[in-house]
């Protein structure tokens, strides 16, 4: 057991350094200069403009060779300092993902947890029930296979817009400040559904179709036979399906974890969200190379941390891996 | 289906739709007439604005030029404001300001109280103005072109010039430079006051009608809450109506255009395309009919005169005069915008703009007279392609850009290019990212962009220099990206510079001169004017700024409240 979380754990490492690496180099591969863009947008007049541009240059460690910038670039995160924004000039870019990270995972969080157990156990109901194949599959297809942008605005349209069910975009009431009340957390719950239920609705396809072929597989196994034959309640059977299925869809969350944040990114620019996603377009609109690397960096670790937890998981949930490692 | 499973899938259904139902009623509850807790805001007391912020609210230093809505004018303010309407400057933090000799004297007014009840004092202004020595200071050009100090007498302050002054860039200094509290500001580092934030909530103290009330960082929103005790309303009897402000910040412009419409916004100052079928009702602008909104900046067609044939002044008037300008207001924008004056000035400056020279030498839109000057001059469609050619053979295939997703630009570029083919011009759009169009701009590299990035203020002067700054260097980071060289229109432009805008006479004799280089010329082709996009929904307040009612500048833009954007907030009415 120690020996295998050694080695995952120094795989994930691996992983952590190279993805960090690329992640500092993309931004700096897109074409343009991130402090003619700020002076551009500044509006200096001509005279200070230029020494403006030299200033903010020097002041963001953008007149440094490119190698001690990347040296730079992991000093700062060891003493998890990850730059100034660019975007927004006199920030730092940990309190600008800080203030937007709450928003994101308030919406990934319950999204993946909640598709994840509601879709397999619909799909696990409806393999092998024609009545129900016949309508949650078709549905289920349709569901995943819709782009969230298009779910997000489709919600956005007839419940917030045309409706007015659900407000069409932010995050609470523009009466409100953030503060833990009432009135706060409703105007919060309100506005958080529909995008919610956007990520939800997508992945909840996804879970539900992949379940159900599972369990038809499962239930063709021998051992399902063999339990029948032995007059074996067709609950029970079932039941030892559903185990067996879980363990394919569990390595498929991690897999799909990338998927949803990516999701998560662009039903939040849909609702006007004020959460990573949001923010992740102001920083690639105004080339904010630092920015840029602390949403990723985020995301890289989100998502690691989420697989290295599905791994441990995977290791309680299926003796035989367990067996396996300890060498039986 | 055994029924058994069916009805847990009934119940599964049940609870889902139970949720939903729930969260829905809480939603409605919301909207109805349920009691307000105390710490949201009353709507009756309450202007929401929106069309300023894009991103969070994270920037409070007024002395770095992209801040949070309102820091500027609600909450710290300036020594003058101007009426660009009305072309006067009012006096603000300073009660009188005037000339004497090469100096410049101001009166800091009697009675202004910072929002922590210090007085107001000549040495706060000192203090302001000598910050913008910092290298990276915004303002910091007064001190490169002649300021040379800042000296106090009791409430008298005096800027000593070197040499002839530069008025017309002083006279924006006066009205754009807001005067920060000396007491809280001597505590920041040099750093800090060129490129921080000075985010910090109980320093926010200025001497404006407001006060900070929420919304530092990640919020969506920024609460002002109204001062008691503000100063002009002693000297002026201007009154706040409303005691809160809340501005919202942008995701996008369609999901504040959905928000406006539903009475959530009563002043957005979003770009709203399509506005103009919503007015009447319930939603307002500033004039009733086309073009709608006031004039904010004009939208040039800026040729790269160091590239074949935009080099040639003919090709740039042919190519000027194919240009269909009424299609681009009329089928891109609906009628929110007014097709530009040849010298491209806007209409607040229309006293100096010399329209004796502008019909005489003014381009307009002619196709046939485009088609036959290019012929005339040695362009013609050698290989039969319906384009012409350069005069040695060569092919001609312009590249026109503007910023991606900028749509009514993609738009107008679409319809400049299908108009230059009459002509036989050949113009390729091309839509790059905006920090890509930028450094294709300013390295010129490009050969034809679309830009209106100089805003409507006090003189023209800004738009002269825009055109013809030199020398020009390898980068031209905010002015001349055509790249032309004109060192006698240059030097009109820095003797307009040290001309007073109160000697009438003398300036309009150098700006008809100056204009005329830029009708002969074209160093840029103006197009259109972009509005002031303002938009009112009236079913909250009422009484916004408007042609023929209260004349103010209705944008909460930066720049925008301190010309005449306080007063249009202060004249408004609860309905």
């Amino acid at each position: 057991m120690r020996r295998y979380l050694a080695r995952k754990l120094l795989i994930y490492l691996l992983t952590f350094f190279v993805a960090v690496t690329i992640d500092w180099a993309i931004p700096r591969l897109m074409p343009g200069d991130p402090i003619s863009g700020l002076i551009s947008r500044l509006q200096a007049d001509p005279t200070a403009a230029q020494e403006m541009h030299g200033y903010f240059t020097k002041s963001f460690g953008l007149d440094e060779p490119l190698w001690r910038q990347y040296l730079n670039f992991w000093a700062g995160l060891a003493h998890g300092d990850l730059g100034p924004s660019i975007a927004y000039v006199g920030s730092s870019v940990s309190g600008l993902i800080r203030a937007a990270i709450p928003y994101t995972l308030a919406l990934l969080v319950p999204a993946i947890v909640l598709s994840y157990i509601a879709g397999n156990r619909v799909g696990a109901l409806a393999a092998r029930r024609k009545v129900l194949d016949n309508t949650a599959l078709p549905a289920a297809y349709l569901l995943t296979a819709t782009p969230y942008m298009f779910l997000a605005l489709m919600l956005a349209y007839f419940f917030a817009f045309r409706w007015q069910v659900f407000p069409v975009s932010g995050a609470y009431d523009f009466s409100l400040q953030p503060e833990w009340s009432v009135e706060f957390v409703r105007s919060f719950v309100v506005h958080w559904f529909l995008p919610f239920l956007t990520l939800f609705l997508v992945s909840f396809g996804g879970w539900a179709i992949g379940m159900r072929n599972l369990i038809i597989y499962e239930l063709e196994a021998d051992y399902a036979n063999y339990l029948q034959a032995l007059g074996a309640p067709n609950r029970l059977v079932r039941k030892y399906a559903y185990r067996n299925a879980v363990l394919p869809q569990m390595s498929g969350l991690a897999l799909a974890l990338g998927a949803v944040v990516g999701g998560a990114l662009v039903t939040e620019i849909v609702f006007g969200y004020p959460g990573v996603g949001t923010l992740i377009i102001t920083a690639i609109q105004n080339r904010d190379y630092f920015l840029l690397q602390g949403i990723f960096l985020f995301i890289i670790l989100g998502v690691l941390i989420a697989n290295f937890v599905v791994d441990i998981a995977y290791v309680i949930v299926d003796p035989r891996t367990r067996t396996g490692l300890q060498g039986s | 289906m055994s029924s058994k499973s069916a009805r847990r899938v009934v119940g599964l259904g049940l609870v889902v739709a139970v949720a939903a139902a729930l969260v829905a009623s809480l939603a409605t509850a919301g909207s109805g007439s349920a009691p307000q807790a105390v710490l949201a805001v009353p709507r009756g007391d309450t202007l929401y604005t929106s069309g300023k912020q894009w991103g969070p609210y994270t920037n409070f230093n007024p002395l770095k030029p992209d801040y949070n809505t309102g820091t500027v004018g609600l909450v710290y303010e300036t020594l003058f404001r101007y009426d660009p309407l009305k072309d006067t400057f009012i006096p603000w933090l300073a009660s009188n300001g005037k000339w004497v000799g090469r100096n410049y004297v101001v009166t800091v007014r009697k009675g202004v109280k910072w929002s922590d009840g210090a007085p107001l004092t000549a040495a706060d202004v000192k203090f302001t103005f000598e910050t913008q020595k910092y290298e990276g200071a915004q303002y910091g050009t007064m001190w490169k072109t002649g300021l040379q100090r800042v000296t106090t007498r009791g409430r008298t302050v005096t800027f000593h010039f070197r040499g002839v002054p530069n008025y017309q860039e002083w006279d924006s200094n006066r009205y754009t430079v807001p005067i920060v509290p000396m007491h809280i500001w001597k505590g920041y580092s040099e750093k800090e006051i060129v490129s921080g934030n000075t985010a910090n909530a109980r320093k926010l103290i200025g001497t404006g009608p407001f006060v900070y009330g929420g919304g530092i960082g990640g919020s969506q929103t920024l609460q002002y809450n109204r001062r008691d005790g503000w100063w002009a309303t002693k000297a002026f009897g201007l009154k706040m109506p409303m005691k809160y402000i809340v501005d919202i910040h942008n995701t996008s412009n369609t999901a504040s255009l959905q928000n406006f419409l539903q009475s959530k916004i009563d002043l957005s100052n979003n770009f709203f395309p399509g506005i103009d079928r919503y007015v009447g009702g319930k939603v307002a602008t500033y004039y009733r009919k086309a073009p709608y909104m006031l004039a904010a900046n004009t939208a040039w067609m800026v040729p790269n005169t160091t590239k074949r044939p935009l080099s040639d002044v003919v090709f740039r008037r042919a190519l000027a005069e194919s240009i269909n300008v009424n299609r681009i207001v009329v089928a891109d924008y609906a009628n929110i915008v007014s097709k530009a004056n040849p010298t491209g000035l806007l209409p607040t400056w229309n006293k100096w703009i010399d329209q004796a020279q502008v019909k005489k030498l003014g381009f307009t839109y002619n196709i046939a007279k485009a088609k036959a000057r290019l012929a005339a001059a040695g362009y013609r469609d050698r290989n039969g392609d319906g384009y012409v050619e350069d005069k040695d053979g060569s092919s001609i295939n312009l590249r026109l850009i503007v910023p991606k997703g900028w749509s009514d630009w993609e738009t107008a570029i679409q319809i400049i290019a299908d108009s230059a083919k009459d002509a036989g011009i050949k113009i390729s759009p091309a839509y790059p990212d905006f920090n890509g169009l930028v450094e294709e701009r300013n390295t010129g590299k490009f050969e034809l962009v679309i830009n209106n990035e100089k805003q409507i203020g006090n003189t023209p002067y800004t738009y002269y220099d825009y055109m013809f700054r030199l020398p020009l260097l390898d980068q031209q980071t905010v002015s001349n990206f055509q790249r032309f060289s004109s060192p006698k229109a240059w030097a009109l432009t820095t003797q307009l510079n040290k001309i007073k805008s109160t000697d009438v006479a003398k300036a309009k004799k150098i700006h008809s001169q100056i204009q005329k280089i830029m009708l002969e010329q074209l160093p840029v082709i103006p197009l259109w004017y972009n509005g002031m996009w303002a938009q009112y929904n009236t079913s909250v307040w009422k009484n916004f700024p408007s042609a023929n009612g209260n004349q103010a500048t209705p944008s909460t833009w930066n720049g925008y409240l301190n010309m005449t954007g306080i007063d249009a907030l202060a004249k408004l009415k609860k309905k």
